[in-house]
């Protein structure tokens, strides 16, 4: 008898903490990092009065466990949009069959290469690729001009840069391969090596390095930049290769997830994702560059327009990334 | 005891509810792997020279951790147990520290600190900068199953030895070798935690076996070689456990509960054991502490205010989660122990086994591609996921716990109670749980702290929109300032340290009582 009541009991408990209403409600996984990510989604929820329910994770943790969840729901998927902070990951998971197309209205004048053709993501505020430098150690007129002059003997042991196999550096390498040819990129990482790259843990070790001086400059994101800054950090930043390949910008993405359970206010959050009101929004906590045309960003924050872009496209830098993976592990791991 | 009895159905019920909750998705995963998704020859080609010589470098590690984490936890174990050092009660508390915090953590305490020190974190991010923090964290560990082992000797025996010889033959001749199984234990224990750890190998950019599982999963996403790849680790786990079983069988093992027999304290000079606990006591506690305090108090009261504010929601379901799965642990690890001791088999403990030695990470897959069903949204929807993500990871360290406490309890107590014809489930409740409270009492403490702070699967499968506490502090790290992280990590540390205080007070009455009972 009191087994029976055990199980009964069980059961009611599992029914009660599994079942809700998910009428209004919206189901999205980011990898943007939350302090910067809730915000935004918080603000959604009051003014849709659309319950937000998310899964975060972060770059700096390489996104395994969203990516790998959404990749292992594929069969009966929980989410309904993904927030990727870079078009790789939308991508992978469009080559999977994971992401649905959804042409949203609220991005109609973001340029077009920043979207998919067949609208299965969409960009919207843009970081960057940048150099930052530790003031202390590497004057204004050592501030190397491109990516390719870190190879340079008088930055031997000085440059820091995040692991290649992972986040934003994989992306920016993938892209270098692009646009430079296979020879050319494989040359410059070669030399890195040679030239004693210290290899670091994520971006934001980079960013650590760089402010404790152990190394005098790094490959990074603008949002490590500014938030170095905004820690009070003595170091500068200047973006790369602006007379020659041009420097990497990386849009945030969104995506609807194929087969959502709420998809319909999946595609009311993609739209508020893509509005000029959160890239203003992003541009005052994340130093992230709007995509739309007259938004009021802070002044410290720089105009896309003012840099000159790496020219790449996503999808082919995203397949272009499944051919180097092994080649970027090999030099990853023999240091 | 008959096929019909109330425990008999209880243990059934308990062993098939194990087995079908959690077992099977895991038994799903693996032989979808090797079998449905290429042949077991065309699998096995993962094993390559590169592979092996990963493996014996995180074996290396996980073996030298083992090594000083028992040397060292078994010195500090027979200095709080056998002697009479001052300050006792503040080390034995103080040195616990280390087990409570995430190991991430700790280690950015420590490389800052070299940092601060030594303006270069390059020594600490090594091969031997790992197994320094690793043995930081997994000496208290140690120093709980040395100490018990060592306060739990008849103390008849030591004074034989006294009679004949000096303290350093009789601690030599008759102390260690009674507490080999306990050393032993230990040893096996922190090398299977160590093996498996991957937070701080790969903080500290050292590349060994579970950081090749992660590269695998994700930068490749390659769900099938990174579950292959851990198959080898969940095989050396087994081996060396069935191996531990195979000799140590009888033997004691993470002892917590007072046995009945009087100790044998030694009276020693305070001069070098006061320096020796000192010495590890800053090592192991104080640097790290004093590095997360420096930085939490950078940003000011602000940082504090705000990191306050951002982990407030995430308290009660935390603690709810935890307390939850706590009792849940506790409760299967008694079933698991109960059945062995009452011979109903040994199996339960090696389904306990399988599932603790899975690297998390594989087990939060398997537990989504299992649930993942509709008809199972029920259960991969609400928090019951969680509960039996905490249930397969923790369990086995209960049911050893619980296990050796029924191990040193007469067998001739409960024979007499048959005799007087007294019914299984009172000899249960009125003998056996009375007698084995305060290990029922430490192995729920146990399960609540590892369930409070468990990561690894929890950010795999945890319901979207819930708030729970590692993971907020996980995902706020990443960018967020460091003194802010720094101020979350002290406020999770001493909301831990609170309810665990709260819980000792609360069953005060309980191991009292049980004390009077054992004395009767």
């Amino acid at each position: 008898m009191k087994i029976r009541i055990l199980l009964i009991a069980l059961l009611i408990t599992l029914i009660v903490t599994g079942c809700s209403d998910n009428s209004s409600e919206v189901i999205v996984y980011t990898s943007v990092d939350q302090v910067f990510s809730e915000p935004v989604l918080k603000e959604f929820e009051k003014e849709t009065g659309i319950t937000v329910k998310a899964v975060y994770d972060t770059e700096e943790t390489k996104s395994t466990g969203v990516l790998n969840r959404l990749i292992a729901e594929k069969d009966n998927p929980q989410c309904d949009v993904f927030w990727s902070g870079d078009p790789l990951r939308t991508v992978l998971l469009k080559n999977k069959g994971i992401t649905t197309p959804y042409e949203s209205p609220a991005a109609r004048d973001i340029a077009p290469v920043f979207k998919d053709h067949g609208y299965h993501w969409t960009g919207f505020s843009a970081r960057a690729r940048v150099l930052i430098y530790n003031k202390d150690l590497l004057s204004q007129s050592d501030v190397p001009g491109s990516v390719f002059d870190l190879t340079e003997e008088k930055y031997r042991g000085n440059v820091a840069i995040a692991n290649p196999l992972f986040g934003t550096t994989t992306f920016h390498i993938a892209a270098l391969f692009t646009v430079s040819g296979d020879a050319r990129a494989k040359q410059f990482l070669d030399d890195l090596k040679s030239n004693n790259v210290v290899i670091a843990t994520s971006n934001g070790d980079v960013k650590k390095r760089v402010v404790q001086g152990e190394v005098a400059c790094g490959l990074t994101d603008t949002d490590d930049a500014f938030e170095a800054i905004k820690e009070g950090a003595n170091i500068g930043f200047v973006f790369l290769d602006q007379k020659g390949i041009g420097n990497l910008i990386m849009p945030n993405t969104v995506c609807l997830i194929k087969d959502a359970p709420h998809s319909g206010n999946g595609k009311k959050l993609m739209d508020y994702l893509l509005s000029k009101q959160t890239e203003a929004r992003l541009a005052e906590s994340c130093a992230q560059m709007p995509l739309h045309k007259g938004v009021e960003v802070p002044e410290n924050i720089p105009s896309l327009d003012s840099i000159v872009p790496m020219n790449i496209d996503y999808d082919k830098t995203a397949l272009k990334l499944e051919a180097i993976q092994n080649y970027l592990k090999e030099w990853a791991e023999d240091q | 005891m008959g096929r019909g009895s109330i425990g008999y159905r209880i243990y059934t019920i308990t062993y098939l509810s194990y087995a079908l909750l959690i077992v099977l998705p895991i038994a799903w995963t693996l032989l979808s792997v090797f079998f449905t998704e290429g042949s077991l020859n065309d699998n096995l080609g993962f094993l390559d020279k590169k592979i092996l010589l990963l493996l014996g470098k995180s074996a290396l590690l996980a073996f030298l951790v083992a090594l000083f984490s028992t040397l060292l936890g078994t010195m500090t174990g027979f200095l709080l147990n056998k002697t009479n050092v001052v300050f006792r009660g503040f080390f034995k508390v103080s040195l616990l520290i280390p087990l409570f915090i995430s190991p991430y953590i700790l280690s950015v305490a420590w490389k800052d600190f070299f940092f601060l020190v030594f303006g270069n974190s390059g020594f600490i991010s090594s091969f031997f900068g790992v197994g320094l923090v690793l043995t930081t964290i997994y000496t208290p560990l140690s120093m709980i199953i040395t100490g018990s082992a060592l306060s739990n000797i008849n103390k008849q025996l030591e004074e034989s030895g006294f009679m004949i010889t000096n303290f350093r033959r009789v601690s030599l001749k008759i102390t260690l070798p009674l507490i080999k199984p306990a050393l032993i234990s230990s040893f096996v224990l922190i090398f299977i935690f160590s093996i498996s750890e991957f937070s701080v190998p790969a903080f500290f950019g050292v590349k060994v076996f579970t950081t090749e599982i992660f590269t695998q999963f994700s930068a490749f996403y390659n769900h099938s070689m990174a579950i292959l790849q851990s198959s080898l680790l969940i095989l050396i786990c087994i081996l060396l456990l069935f191996t531990e079983g195979k000799y140590l069988a009888e033997a004691p093992f993470l002892s917590v509960g007072s046995k009945g027999t009087s100790n044998k304290t030694y009276n020693i000079k305070n001069g070098f054991s006061l320096l020796f606990l000192s010495g590890w006591l800053s090592i192991s506690v104080a640097l790290p502490f004093i590095t997360l305090f420096i930085q939490s108090f950078k940003g000011g009261t602000d940082k504090i205010i705000q990191a306050v504010g951002l982990l407030k929601p995430t308290f009660a379901n935390s603690i709810g989660l935890a307390f939850t799965g706590a009792l849940i642990i506790t409760f299967i690890g008694f079933v698991a122990a109960y059945g062995t001791r009452t011979k109903k088999g040994t199996s339960f403990d090696w389904l306990l086994l399988v599932v603790f030695a899975i690297p998390s990470t594989i087990f939060g897959i398997s537990l989504i591609k299992f649930y993942n069903h509709p008809f199972l949204d029920v259960i991969y929807s609400g928090y019951a996921i969680i509960l039996i993500g905490y249930a397969g990871k923790f369990s086995f360290i209960a049911a050893r716990l619980i296990g050796n406490a029924m191990k040193q309890l007469p067998d001739s107590l409960g024979e007499a109670a048959q005799i007087e014809g007294i019914s299984e489930i009172n000899r249960l409740r009125k003998i056996t749980i009375p007698l084995i409270i305060p290990s029922l009492f430490a192995a729920f403490i146990i399960s609540f702290i590892f369930s409070l702070g468990e990561l690894g699967t929890t950010i795999m499968v945890y319901p979207p929109g819930t708030e729970i506490m590692p993971i907020k502090v996980f995902t706020i790290m990443a960018n967020a300032p460091q003194s802010l992280t720094s101020s979350m990590t002290l406020i999770v540390f001493s909301v831990t340290l609170l309810i665990i205080i709260g819980f000792y007070f609360l069953a005060k009455p309980l191991v009292k009582d049980h004390n009077s009972y054992v004395q009767n």
